[in-house]
């Protein structure tokens, strides 16, 4: 039979029951409608989060840190020969630096007094190839090159201690500084403040509002050692993270490093949030399945109620097929019905969703701690998709067709003498 | 004349309930190219199961069936019901046509199944329509049209793929006796002019009379077989 004449029937019939037709078909919708507002949904929340965490992780750093955490977290230390071997991985290595960390400080400059919980010693020329981000700040020195010896640069919220508005200190002020030199012994040496951290806020590792940063220099000659505790490395490409972590696990004996990989973390995050939507959608899907059956239920009644007109399609010569055909066109069409209102709705749905939730949390949002410029969008915003619109259109179909097949081939295979006879 | 119809030791058994009931018991009969036959006889004579068993609409519990030299037996669901597209036209008691369609596509829906091209389906469906006498009736629906109408409808459906034979299930069954004989005309007509052989069930002598040959069935076996008069005033 020609496929236009088995729609266009098909479509006839729908029509002269429409209120059976459009009720089936309000099944496939909100079947329909309840898996995309439930996609779009999860794959905006995954989306978000995984933006967030991206943002606050900086992905092209890496961390590498002494001893692990099953073999007990060493006192390794690094030297320039560590640094100097990892900058030399063959690809990938964008910039590598290392960090002394000095510990609490108290900062002095007349009768103000600060303390910062993270002083650290880098150099700050490596130092800044690595954090190009966040490492900026005003400077009287200019380029980072030019810092000397006894300088410091401060972070925001040491510099602005309980958010206050005046600094601690500006570029070019002369302060104290006290730190530990030896166990009892402290020690107080004056810096030149070379430069102020601009509030940036991290939700990530490290946040740089609260440290302060002296030139590695100063620190190996106080100390009068070469070593120092963290090393931080820059990839050229987060996706070349795990092959230069590998690379750099190499360059040490087992278990005398851990290397912190942020992308793996996001990997795993986003999996998560991935295989949650999924399961959303499953459930959403069960609506599908459920509508799917009122779909076989009518059809049923559909094929006793044309049960004559069957017998007469086969007494002219339909095939088995044609009979399977037509009844199969009508369902399927209520599947792209309900699937072409459906897939708006869903979108429009999770849209509206969407809007309740950011009012909700709109106040919520102004208390949060973290205030950098990369948080005030933490609003779900669905995620149109172009293959979920698709897929659950298909599917829609798909199980309107699957649930129609029972009914159809009922009609198929019907007698045509006993069909003939149906009153 | 070729032999268009055959049926040899054709039996048929029904199981109504606890019963067997025997309804064709080793039919044998041809039917020849161009020929009008009437099967006639009382209700319950077998006739209609005869017919469809003839017409590859129910298959014979023994016996076989040839159209055109086809055996029917030995043909599948889909090979049957092809048969009964292209070698075979129905005209039943009930009209039997689809209530949602108008006259035209009711009488074309033979070439929408055979995938003939449309433009041309519906001219050759215009053609038939007008042929019936329907000229203006094309677009009516079923259930606009007189008995009369929606038989010439339906006999212009079981025209219109050029079948070798047309079988007829009590044509007139279901319609006055004025109206019954302007169809019984309209068939005779069409076997005159066109040369279409006709099989026509009915229990109507005065119908069966028309016929070239009257088969005269009863209890599911050929009691007797008359040269009919042929006698219709067309």
């Amino acid at each position: 039979m020609r496929r236009r004449q088995i729609l266009t029937v098909a479509w006839a019939n729908m029509k002269q029951r429409r209120l059976r037709t459009s009720l089936t078909t309000l099944g496939v919708v909100i079947g329909v409608t309840a898996v995309i507002a439930l996609a779009s949904l999860g794959e905006g929340f995954r989306v978000t989060v995984t933006q967030r965490m991206e943002q606050g992780f900086e992905l092209n750093v890496l961390t590498i840190i002494p001893g692990s955490l099953f073999a007990g977290l060493s006192r390794e230390r690094f030297n320039d020969t560590h640094v100097e071997n990892i900058r030399n991985i063959e690809s990938g290595v964008e910039a590598v630096t290392q960090v002394m960390q000095i510990g609490s400080v108290t900062l002095k400059s007349g009768d103000k007094e600060v303390r910062a919980f993270v002083a650290t010693a880098v150099n700050f020329t490596e130092f800044v190839k690595v954090f190009q981000e966040r490492f900026q700040f005003e400077s009287v020195n200019g380029t980072p090159e030019q810092w000397i010896n006894n300088t410091i640069v401060i972070g925001y919220k040491v510099n602005h201690p309980n958010d206050t508005e005046t600094p601690f200190a500006r570029s070019g002020d002369n302060i104290n500084m006290t730190f530990q030199k030896l166990q009892f012994l402290f020690e107080t040496r004056n810096f030149t403040v070379a430069g102020t951290l601009q509030k940036r806020g991290a939700p990530g590792l490290t946040n740089f509002d609260y440290w302060v940063f002296i030139p590695l220099d100063t620190a190996r000659e106080i100390y009068q050692t070469n070593e120092s505790d963290l090393i931080f490395v820059k990839v050229s490409d987060p996706d070349y993270s795990e092959q230069v972590a590998d690379d750099i696990e190499a360059l040490f004996p087992p278990y005398k490093i851990s290397i912190l990989v942020p992308i793996t973390f996001i990997r795993q995050v986003d999996y998560i949030l991935s295989l949650i939507q999924l399961f959303l959608t499953s459930i959403a899907s069960i609506s599908l399945l459920v509508a799917g059956i009122g779909i076989m239920n009518i059809t049923t009644v559909s094929v006793m109620e044309r049960t004559r007109e069957i017998g007469i399609m086969k007494a002219i010569g339909a095939k088995n097929t044609t009979i399977l055909t037509m009844f199969l066109a009508e369902t399927a069409l209520i599947g792209l019905l309900g699937g072409i209102i459906g897939v708006p709705t869903g979108y429009g749905l999770s849209y509206l969703l969407s809007y309740i939730v950011s009012r909700f949390t709109m106040r919520q949002q102004q208390d949060t701690v973290f205030q950098g410029p990369e948080t005030q969008q933490s609003v779900i915003t669905p995620i149109f998709s172009i293959s979920w619109a698709v897929g659950a259109l298909l599917f829609g179909v798909l199980i309107c067709i699957l649930f129609g097949l029972y009914p159809a081939r009922k009609a198929a295979k019907l007698d045509p003498v006993q069909a003939l006879r149906y009153e | 004349m070729p032999v268009i119809l055959e049926a040899r030791e054709v039996e048929k058994t029904y199981q109504m309930g606890k019963v067997r009931v025997s309804a064709l018991q080793g039919i044998t009969l041809q039917v020849e190219k161009g020929e009008f036959v009437a099967i006639f006889g009382p209700s319950g004579s077998g006739k209609s199961t005869l017919l469809h068993v003839l017409g590859g609409l129910d298959r014979p519990d023994k016996g076989s069936v040839y159209v055109d030299g086809i055996n029917l037996s030995t043909l599948n669901e889909a090979k049957l019901a092809e048969v009964r597209l292209r070698k075979i036209g129905f005209i039943f008691q009930f009209f039997n046509l689809l209530p949602r369609l108008s006259a035209l596509r009711n009488v074309e829906l033979p070439l929408t199944l055979a995938d003939f091209p449309e433009k041309e389906s519906i001219q050759k469906a215009t053609e038939i329509l007008e042929l019936v006498g329907l000229k203006d009736r094309v677009n009516h629906r079923p259930t606009e049209l007189s008995g009369g109408e929606q038989q010439r409808v339906a006999i212009a459906r079981a025209l219109i793929n050029d079948p070798k034979i047309v079988l007829a299930d009590e044509p007139t069954g279901n319609l006055d006796t004025t109206t019954g004989w302007e169809i019984v005309r309209l068939m005779k007509r069409l076997n005159e002019e066109k040369g279409q052989t006709f099989v026509v069930v009915t229990h109507d002598q005065g119908v069966a009379e028309t016929a070239d040959r009257m088969i005269y069935l009863k209890d599911g076996v050929i009691q007797s077989v008359k040269k009919g008069g042929g006698g219709v005033s067309l």
